[in-house]
């Protein structure tokens, strides 16, 4: 099995004054143990969404289950209560977010609230809690620990807040961290140091990683498997190789090809999707991207596509597989 | 030699931070901009590039140096001869959702720049135009009754992209335009401004901390740390030459969307954060990250030269990595 | 869908000339539009209003519902209790009641209004003049407010009062709301300059700067029309505020001029029959005193959260 997390057919809605915002519309897929999974997607496709299910973390209502399981080693979390998964959270599964200045406590040191994410899970005396939160900001690589444990958040900068970030939630040994945007709002040197340090921490400890970005690059760089989302479903998946090296959904393809290289040639056009993603307050029956797609056909537009597997890690939902479609654009650009 | 458009000479600009404490946001910087071309200006936040550009248009009144447009020296324009001057001079903002007047129409929103200069006749002319504004980045004619926040991000960004047009200017600073959208849209926007500036000859000065970005879209290149300018060369020759070694680390720690590429790259990690631009000391800003940091660096601050055709540098040791002898 | 037929034609591409993608589904909701329908939720901000138009209408038409003239005195008929004939009763004076209230309502809700009007005018002007001018400007507009506001208000009042008005017989309304505007524009004139201060450097009131805008442009098209806001919760609250100080005063017997009823000197009057058990003279005034405390408070309640863009639903 060696499947950590299995979310089945998951759906959340939303709902508002004028009506249901659809924002996730059935949504499968698996985590494995140490692997890491990149979530990605423009802004409104619904991967914040889906993560922030996982953890319980959006406000019932107007948020709302509307189907579909969440699978964490052998129960289903879309049933816990609050109380249960107060329990998970930070414990079992940890969630990262963009801006650590708003996740963080001003008023309070560090120390304490690192101290106190330990004491909430573990048993542990205080003596041996500030032992611990020293190791957890060493593991991290913050200079100085024993100085800077009794610092306030104000007092670091953007990255090291981030780490201080990472180290709480990597307190209690989590099986999963989500990490949602987690570099988005730093600088790019500073990007590429958390982003290693990611990548140690799960060396070291085989924690899942769960990462929902927009930023390609970064998925490059870290991720072994790769799920691409769009206005609430998932259109691609395939581990990082197979995703940027072989893409079958068009969204895909034009979304790196939107993207510019500093390997790219300057005189290249970057490939821009025209429009914006469809509202989901009325989503459209079939295919999210039809408005959007130049290869869109006749059927597209009422008929949500299958899923088609091109390797035994790799599927698409896209009519363009369908032994019908006339279009045989391997290979060729759009 | 073509003339440039603007000169920039030796800008500074201090923000008074009380308890007698300055922060030299920007620093003393000078470069030229050519008509018709794409200036991008990058570096990290706190490096002074979006202050840069709003004194370059004097939204903020410089402390010190010069910006010359037409021959003469912007800062010391009459408020009547800059509202003229403003006319050729126009900015894009980063912010879609902050751009924009929420409690304005978008066809008001539009017109303002119109309205301001009274550059019309009649309603009918007033409308007209922003319909012709509006169809130019891509929206249409429904949309000018409709407010800002039933618009998406792009959208938006595109609204404020007709404004800037609205009065033909000839110089648009672009601040961040891109960085607070998606990926795909950015793609559209930077292509909608590419298209802009070959229909209409517009210069860019493209402000960004994307340098992936600005590789693609500026001729010129000028990075940008602590209030100072660290290098400046054409597009290709920084990304392929680079010499700086706040450059050299700032390119190899843009993570490349290609896993294999990535996955070999050999990459110069820096150490800390960026340092806080409050009262500086005279060194080299980068000497606290520098792994070629001498002594020198520490007391002296470099100069900024020419130190191949077209290519500037600040860096004490330029010469040395020039010649291959650092690595 | 495994068990859908597939034909030959569902695979044609579809040609388009524009794409459909930017067009906008939902309908559009202008701003006050959607501040009315927040604030009808909130039961209680309704109620409110309710309350305040009824008193409304009712000091309109009231003084002429009962049949009797507020000044009419019969001497056959003093302080009579409520009754079927007299609804409020009657004064020592003879003089009906219900006339005597509504009249007094109108006179109260009068004075309340213009002197919150003319402490918003003020202050609108005041403030935003001080916000978007330069810092010294603003340090030496705003200590000058400073000191004025710290004259004691009531001190000023009196002085005023005392120096225009005529012995014994009470103020002239203009006289009265001068005296309470005089230092009540001050928290307007702060709350307008905080906005102001905090909306110029919003980045259309830039974008508005680098298109060539003066400052009183910005100050009129942008800042202004996104401060309605505040202001205007600041208003409603600072009407019952006038109301009270006007009561007050009356209390003091500097209230409105004789015989114009107000519900402060109606209370006063009230007053001076307590001792005798006659409290229906003092209750009637006070209830309706109170009741448009409550509806306005609960309306600039209602008002700031429906405008709260936070609790947005």
């Amino acid at each position: 099995m060696g499947k950590l997390l299995e979310v089945k057919d998951l759906a959340v809605s939303f709902q508002t004054y004028f009506g249901e915002v659809e924002a996730v519309r059935g949504v499968s897929f698996h985590v494995d143990k140490g692997e890491t999974v990149a979530l990605v997607g423009e802004s409104g496709c619904g991967k914040s969404v889906t993560a922030n299910s996982i953890m319980q973390l959006l406000p019932m209502p107007p948020a709302f289950y509307k189907n579909g399981q969440i699978i964490f080693e052998g129960e289903d979390i879309v049933k816990k209560s609050d109380k249960e998964m107060q329990k998970i959270r930070g414990n079992k599964i940890s969630m990262i977010f963009q801006d650590p200045m708003t996740s963080l406590n001003p008023t309070m040191k560090i120390g304490k609230q690192i101290i106190e994410g330990i004491l909430k899970h573990q048993k542990l005396s205080r003596h041996e809690a500030k032992k611990k939160a020293i190791e957890m900001l060493e593991l991290v690589s913050v200079p100085q620990p024993e100085k800077r444990i009794n610092q306030y958040p104000h007092e670091f900068s953007g990255g090291m807040r981030q780490r201080v970030m990472i180290a709480l939630a990597m307190v209690s040994n989590p099986e999963l961290l989500i990490a949602d945007e987690p570099t988005t709002a730093l600088d790019v040197t500073v990007q590429a140091q958390i982003l290693d340090l990611m990548k140690q921490i799960q060396d070291k400890l085989g924690t899942a990683i769960i990462l929902i970005t927009h930023d390609l690059g970064v998925v490059a760089d870290i991720s072994d498997r790769v799920i691409v989302m769009y206005a609430g479903k998932i259109m691609e998946e395939g581990t990082t190789d197979e995703i940027f090296k072989n893409p079958k959904h068009p969204y895909t393809r034009k979304l790196l090809g939107s993207v510019p290289r500093l390997d790219m040639d300057r005189n290249e056009s970057l490939h821009s999707i025209e429009g914006t993603p469809p509202d989901l307050y009325r989503p459209p029956k079939g295919c999210p991207f039809f408005d959007r797609c130049d290869k869109a056909m006749v059927i597209c537009k009422d008929h949500m596509p299958n899923k088609e597997y091109h390797s035994d890690s790799h599927y698409s939902y896209c009519w363009l597989n369908h032994p019908m479609a006339k279009a045989a654009d391997e290979g060729s650009e759009i | 030699m073509v003339e440039p458009l603007i000169s920039v000479r030796n800008v500074k600009k201090y923000f008074d931070v009380g308890k007698g404490k300055t922060l030299k946001a920007v620093d003393g910087i000078s470069f030229d901009i050519y008509p018709g071309e794409t200036f991008g200006l990058v570096g990290e936040s706190g490096c002074g590039k979006s202050t840069a550009g709003r004194t370059i248009i004097r939204l903020y009144e410089p402390t010190d140096g010069e910006t010359i447009f037409n021959g003469r020296n912007i800062y010391e324009l009459s408020r009547h001869e800059m509202q003229e001057v403003r006319r050729d001079f126009q900015m894009i903002f980063q912010d879609p959702y902050a751009s924009l007047n929420p409690r304005m129409s978008v066809l008001d929103i539009i017109a303002e720049p119109l309205d301001i200069h009274k550059a019309y006749k009649n309603h009918r002319e007033r409308y007209n135009r922003v319909i012709e504004l509006l169809k130019l980045v891509g929206l249409n004619e429904e949309h000018a009754q409709r407010f800002p926040h039933e618009f998406s991000g792009g959208q938006r960004q595109r609204i404020g992209i007709a404004r800037a047009l609205a009065l033909n200017p000839k110089f648009i600073v672009c601040d961040e335009p891109i960085s607070a959208l998606d990926v795909s849209i950015q793609a559209q926007v930077v292509n909608l401004l590419k298209k802009l500036q070959k229909e209409f000859g517009l210069t860019y000065l493209f402000i960004a901390h994307d340098l992936s970005m600005v590789r693609y879209i500026s001729d010129r290149v000028g990075v940008m740390y602590l209030g100072h300018m660290m290098e400046l060369a054409t597009s290709e020759e920084l990304y392929n030459n680079p010499i700086h070694p706040y450059t050299q680390a700032l390119l190899s720690a843009i993570p490349i969307p290609d896993p294999e590429i990535q996955r070999n790259r050999h990459r110069i990690m820096l150490e800390g954060d960026v340092p806080s631009p409050i009262d500086p000391k005279p060194n080299c800003r980068f000497v606290d990250r520098c792994r070629h940091a001498t002594e020198r660096c520490r007391r002296e601050t470099p100069e900024f030269r020419e130190i191949k055709e077209n290519h500037f540098v600040a860096c004490h040791r330029a010469d040395e990595i020039l010649r291959g002898s650092l690595k | 869908m495994s068990d859908m037929t597939y034909t030959k034609d569902m695979f044609q591409k579809v040609k388009r000339e524009s794409y459909h993608a930017d067009e906008i589904k939902r309908p559009t909701i202008k701003y006050w539009a959607d501040v009315w329908r927040r604030l009808k939720m909130n039961k209680l901000a309704m109620a409110g209003l309710i309350i305040l138009i009824i008193m409304g209408i009712m000091s309109i038409i009231g003084p002429h519902l009962s049949g009797f003239d507020y000044k009419e005195q019969d001497y056959s008929q003093v302080n009579i209790r409520p009754n079927s004939t007299y609804w409020f009763g009657t004064d020592e004076l003879g003089r009906d009641l219900f006339s005597r209230a509504w009249l007094g309502t109108r006179y109260s809700l009068l004075i309340g209004i213009a002197a919150a009007l003319i402490d918003f005018g003020i202050g609108v002007i005041y403030g935003g003049i001080a916000g978007i001018s330069s810092r010294k400007v603003d340090a030496i507009m705003m200590r000058i407010a400073e000191v004025i506001y710290s004259i004691p208000y009531m001190l000023v009042v009196v002085l005023i009062s005392v120096v225009f008005s005529t012995a014994g017989s009470g103020t002239s309304m203009f006289v009265l709301i001068f005296a309470m505007t005089i230092t009540g524009w001050v928290p307007m004139a702060n709350l307008v300059r905080g906005q102001v201060l905090q909306l110029r450097e919003f980045e259309y009131s830039m974008a508005s700067e680098s298109l060539g805008a003066s400052k009183g442009w910005i100050l009129r098209k942008h800042i202004i029309p996104n401060s309605f806001g505040p202001i205007l919760v600041n208003v409603t609250l600072t009407i019952p505020r006038a109301i009270f100080s006007e009561a007050t005063l009356s209390f003091m017997g500097l209230g409105l001029q004789l015989p114009k009823p107000s519900l402060g000197t109606l209370a006063n009057d009230g007053l001076a029959v307590m001792p005798i058990g006659l409290f229906y003279q003092i209750l009637i005034p006070s209830i309706l005193i109170s009741l448009i405390m409550f509806s306005f408070n609960v309306l600039g309640d209602g008002l700031r959260d429906a405008l709260d863009p936070r609790l947005r639903k």
